[in-house]
């Protein structure tokens, strides 16, 4: 088990690095599916399979190729022009925020409520029970999501639709 | 007992082998469980991948007047093989200006998922590699992965064809995605579990253990056609082939690609093509079950055979319907992807809502079937942009 969780790790902060670092916009969202997929190993690591399997459908599925669409639609894509600034001479503001996502964690590690309240053993969660809880207690946030996402779509298509007007 | 006769010549050998063989130790037993359900898997459907080729390429030729393949061994049986040994003698070609590692990495990716697809399939009962309980979401999550490679190859080539193939093909996957899940839900919803053996299970009793098919009922109908449709535009085959429509953009995605990389993409593609027969018989026409199949040895084995005889129907369907079907347009794809089949698959779901709550059947059939078939007439009346007329000649009246 542990052995998997290092080379998961590695695997995940190998394909973040590498897609901040990269030149190539292409390379980059590639890593970048690299690393959803590290994640998605943890979950299922975690026993979280159905999060793991949505992740990959969502994440990989859906977000990434939509970004590889969008980039294959702009020109410059391979950025070998110029010069390449990841932090620039702003590097405190990423020590910053380092700082305080690491302390954030370990407040929250230490504080350990997400592991009192689960049984001991092996963490059981299964898709029904998520189903349950969605349609449960968080039907509201659920159903304003949906609602949001709702807009989302219809914006595009109207923005979509401007253009194709001013065409005419 | 004659093998304990044998082993007790060689007793100093022979000891510690009987003990390992009666009792082996918990390491093996898990190398085991591993092997054998990955052999069978790479063992089986490759075999399958092979043999759909020669039978697609002799029935192809049939539906076109002509023989195929019979030089290489009888009927053609050893073209397989041959085919295999061509492509990996041939020269691996890499355009200059392509981006080397994810030209390489493309095909490799491509056959990644499709294999992935068969872990959860179930191939007679309680013969199916792994049972997860998410097993169809983990299918489709897999199955959505395909479609990097598709866009990696056609990407990393540099070539203009290749480009446009690699767009096609993420636009047909991605649109196609939708209403294919969505057909799924409604026997998700049906059955209450997402796992492939228990959607298969929940098909079985009946009359000769076929009257409860999924296909059987109507919203497991149009259910089966959504899917079937759906399946056959993910793995871009033909009457949807159009990321690799040869009279338009050479081969699309993979016209940079030779040797065995070449191969590669095609048992990727079929792979896909054939697990995703395997999940359409799993979820709509009773997976495993059929007259005599059960628990024990026999009905087990019974069980594969069924299984195995509905995918190769699946499989045979298909390259009936690429030897008789013209490749659609790009506009008309899209157009029947979210304006036919989407709206389609919503309705079945509300079709599925009725099913489970009229309890007295003959009401449910009537009111689903009425309610599925009035919303097909108007969503195909809806979706006819072009009026079709006879035909009208301008000067060879």
């Amino acid at each position: 088990m542990d052995t998997i969780f290092w080379i998961l790790s590695i695997i995940t902060i190998i394909g973040a690095v590498m897609a901040i670092t990269l030149r190539n916009l292409i390379h980059c969202v590639l890593s970048l599916i690299l690393f959803f997929l590290g994640i998605a190993g943890h979950y299922f690591l975690l026993r979280a399979d159905f999060l793991g399997a949505v992740q990959v459908l969502i994440y990989i599925g859906a977000v990434a190729v939509l970004m590889l669409f969008a980039i294959m639609l702009t020109r410059h894509v391979t950025g070998d022009e110029g010069p390449r600034e990841v932090l620039g001479g702003k590097w405190w503001a990423g020590m910053g925020t380092a700082v305080i996502i690491a302390g954030l964690l370990w407040a929250i590690i230490r504080k350990d409520q997400i592991a009192q309240a689960l049984p001991a053993g092996v963490a059981k969660t299964s898709v029904a029970e998520i189903g349950k809880a969605l349609v449960g207690d968080w039907v509201v946030p659920f159903e304003a999501m949906a609602v949001l996402l709702t807009a989302a779509l219809i914006g595009a298509v109207v923005i979509a639709l401007e253009e194709v007007i001013r065409k005419r | 007992m004659f093998l304990s006769y044998l082993l007790g010549w060689l007793p100093r050998i022979g000891k510690p082998i009987a003990a390992f063989l009666s009792n082996p130790p918990e390491w093996v037993l898990v190398a085991l469980a591993i092997a054998i359900p990955i052999g069978f898997v790479m063992a089986v459907f490759p075999g399958i991948f092979a043999y759909t080729t020669l039978v697609e390429r002799k029935a192809l030729g049939r539906i076109q007047n002509r023989i195929g393949p019979n030089r290489v061994g009888r009927w053609g049986i050893l073209q397989p093989i041959a085919d295999g040994v061509k492509l990996l003698t041939k020269e691996d070609i890499v355009p200059r200006r392509a981006d080397k590692f994810v030209h390489f990495l493309a095909p490799v990716i491509a056959v990644i998922p499709s294999v992935l697809l068969f872990s959860v399939v179930p191939v007679g009962m309680g013969l199916v590699p792994v049972d997860l309980n998410i097993g169809i979401l983990f299918a489709f999550a897999v199955s959505t992965a395909s479609v990097l490679a598709l866009f990696m190859g056609g990407w990393a080539s540099r070539n203009k064809f290749s480009l446009l193939g690699a767009m096609r093909a993420v636009a047909q996957v991605v649109s196609y995605e939708v209403p294919m899940v969505l057909a799924a839900v409604a026997v998700v919803m049906v059955v209450g579990s997402l796992s492939t053996v228990r959607i298969a299970q929940a098909q079985s009793g009946g009359i000769l253990n076929i009257t409860n098919w999924f296909v059987f009922r109507p919203w497991g109908l149009v259910g089966f056609v959504l899917f079937t449709i759906g399946a056959m535009a993910e793995s871009a085959r033909t009457p949807f082939d159009i990321p690799e429509a040869e009279s338009e953009i050479i081969a699309g995605y993979h016209t940079e690609y030779s040797g065995f990389k070449f191969a590669l993409f095609q048992l990727g593609e079929y792979l896909a093509s054939i697990a995703m027969a395997g999940i359409t018989v799993t979820m709509f026409l009773g997976g495993y079950n059929g007259p005599g199949s059960g628990p024990g040895f026999l009905g087990g084995l019974i069980s594969m055979f069924w299984f195995f005889a509905k995918l190769a129907f699946m499989i045979v369907i298909t390259i009936w319907i690429r030897g008789t079907w013209p490749r659609v347009r790009v506009d008309q794809l899209m157009g029947f992807a979210w304006k036919v089949l989407l709206p389609m698959s919503i309705v079945n779901i509300v079709a599925v809502g009725f099913w489970h709550y009229l309890t007295i059947r003959p009401i449910a059939w009537l009111l689903t079937t009425s309610w599925l078939v009035a919303w097909f007439i108007v969503l195909s009346k809806l979706a006819a942009t072009e009026k079709f007329a006879p035909r009208t000649y301008r000067y060879a009246s």
